[in-house]
């Protein structure tokens, strides 16, 4: 019984330090190459499940003895709350504009998003964390699990949502004719969350400060009204 | 060198407990309020007790950035997941991609241009060009 429990610990902390290994590993190479796309959360994720299907380990397995990394999730989100206050002054004068505007736009992405799933893949489940997937991952995961999603399609959702707008939103933005630092920079951490606001942050300090900007009001928008639309819109296309 | 040192392991520790502190409390708001999740009533505690000097943003900055810039290692465990939804993604994998890549070019161009729009009429003088102005807050920031 003891040895059992030794050895499962034992390979607990194996998988941890490997998860946390490969991790560093990449993120040392991303910052060698500066280049944001390389993005060592993806990449340790794409490298970690060939691991696991070699050596015959099951998710449930592997998120059970990487759980600790699990709980950093919400003092990760709190940690948020710094660019926030950092960027308080800029959003005073603007910042009825800019929830009203972002409200809107969220609430019409959350519908588009639920309802072109419901009709082309026919599952609830994965409408739920599809219409999630432009808020920053701990949110979007959170609020997955309170409105019976699937967390690890929301996980995935949420990186190409980012990956996405991160290499293409800045090219596709000038094409339609937006050009100003301030309207990209929001538009970016709208759609594309923290990883949009990195690769944006580099172009100016505006679109920093407008992106981190657009990041927490969108994240705490999606919070107060995904819950509602979510439920109204499941109401009216399941119950049918 | 030493000094040094344990000045960051000083300011690494409290922000730690400042953090922590404002995820309880933010806890015991979600559990007797509910509404939004706990870690997010925590956000917005950490952001006033910042913005009403109850805590030093000069001895937080540091540990914070840190933490922000290693949040990556914190989604792994459920990226991972992805794992037991293999025959999905083969079923509906580019329906799904598909429908994340429209819905993103969609909020980026709503947004984008509305807001490109709404500041192009109330500002005149075209403050993109004079960077300089807007810089009242703090130093940059890495917010991956």
């Amino acid at each position: 019984m003891n040895s059992i429990s030794l050895t499962q610990f034992a390979s607990d902390i194996l998988l941890i330090t490997a998860t946390l290994i490969v991790y560093q590993l990449f993120s040392a190479i991303q910052q060698r190459l500066s280049a944001i796309w390389f993005n060592p959360m993806l990449l340790a994720i794409a490298a970690i499940i060939p691991f696991m299907l070699a050596f015959d380990i099951s998710f449930e397995y592997y998120f059970n003895a990487t759980k600790p990394l699990n709980w950093l999730l919400e003092p990760a989100v709190v940690a948020l709350g710094f660019p926030l206050y950092q960027h308080l002054s800029t959003i005073k004068n603007q910042w009825k504009t800019i929830v009203s505007l972002l409200t809107l736009a969220i609430i019409i992405t959350i519908c588009v998003s639920f309802i072109l799933t419901i009709v082309f893949v026919a599952a609830p489940e994965i409408a739920v964390s599809l219409s999630l997937k432009s808020v920053t991952t701990p949110i979007g995961i959170a609020l997955t699990e309170q409105l019976n999603g699937n967390s690890s399609i929301t996980a995935f959702a949420i990186i190409i949502a980012g990956l996405s707008g991160a290499l293409l939103g800045p090219g596709w933005l000038h094409f339609i004719g937006v050009h100003s630092a301030k309207a990209q920079g929001l538009a970016i951490g709208a759609a594309s969350h923290a990883l949009g606001t990195a690769t944006v942050s580099k172009i100016s300090y505006q679109h920093g400060a407008y992106g981190s900007l657009a990041l927490i009001v969108s994240a705490v928008t999606t919070a107060v009204i995904s819950p509602i639309i979510i439920t109204q819109l499941s109401l009216l296309f399941l119950d049918m | 060198m030493l000094k040094k040192n344990s000045l960051l392991v000083k300011n690494a520790l409290y922000s730690i407990l400042i953090i922590a502190l404002c995820l309880l409390v933010g806890k015991i708001i979600a559990a007797s309020l509910g509404g939004l999740p706990g870690s997010l009533y925590g956000l917005i505690l950490f952001t006033s007790v910042l913005h009403f000097k109850i805590v030093s943003a000069d001895k937080i900055q540091q540990t914070v950035a840190w933490i922000i810039s290693h949040m990556g290692i914190c989604f792994v465990p459920s990226g991972v997941g992805i794992i037991n939804h293999f025959n999905l993604l083969k079923n509906h994998g580019i329906t799904i991609v598909a429908i994340i890549f429209f819905t993103t070019f969609l909020l980026l161009s709503i947004v984008g241009l509305w807001f490109e729009r709404i500041t192009s009429n109330t500002t005149t003088n075209k403050n993109d060009h004079k960077p300089d102005d807007k810089r009242s807050s703090n130093s940059e920031f890495p917010s991956q």
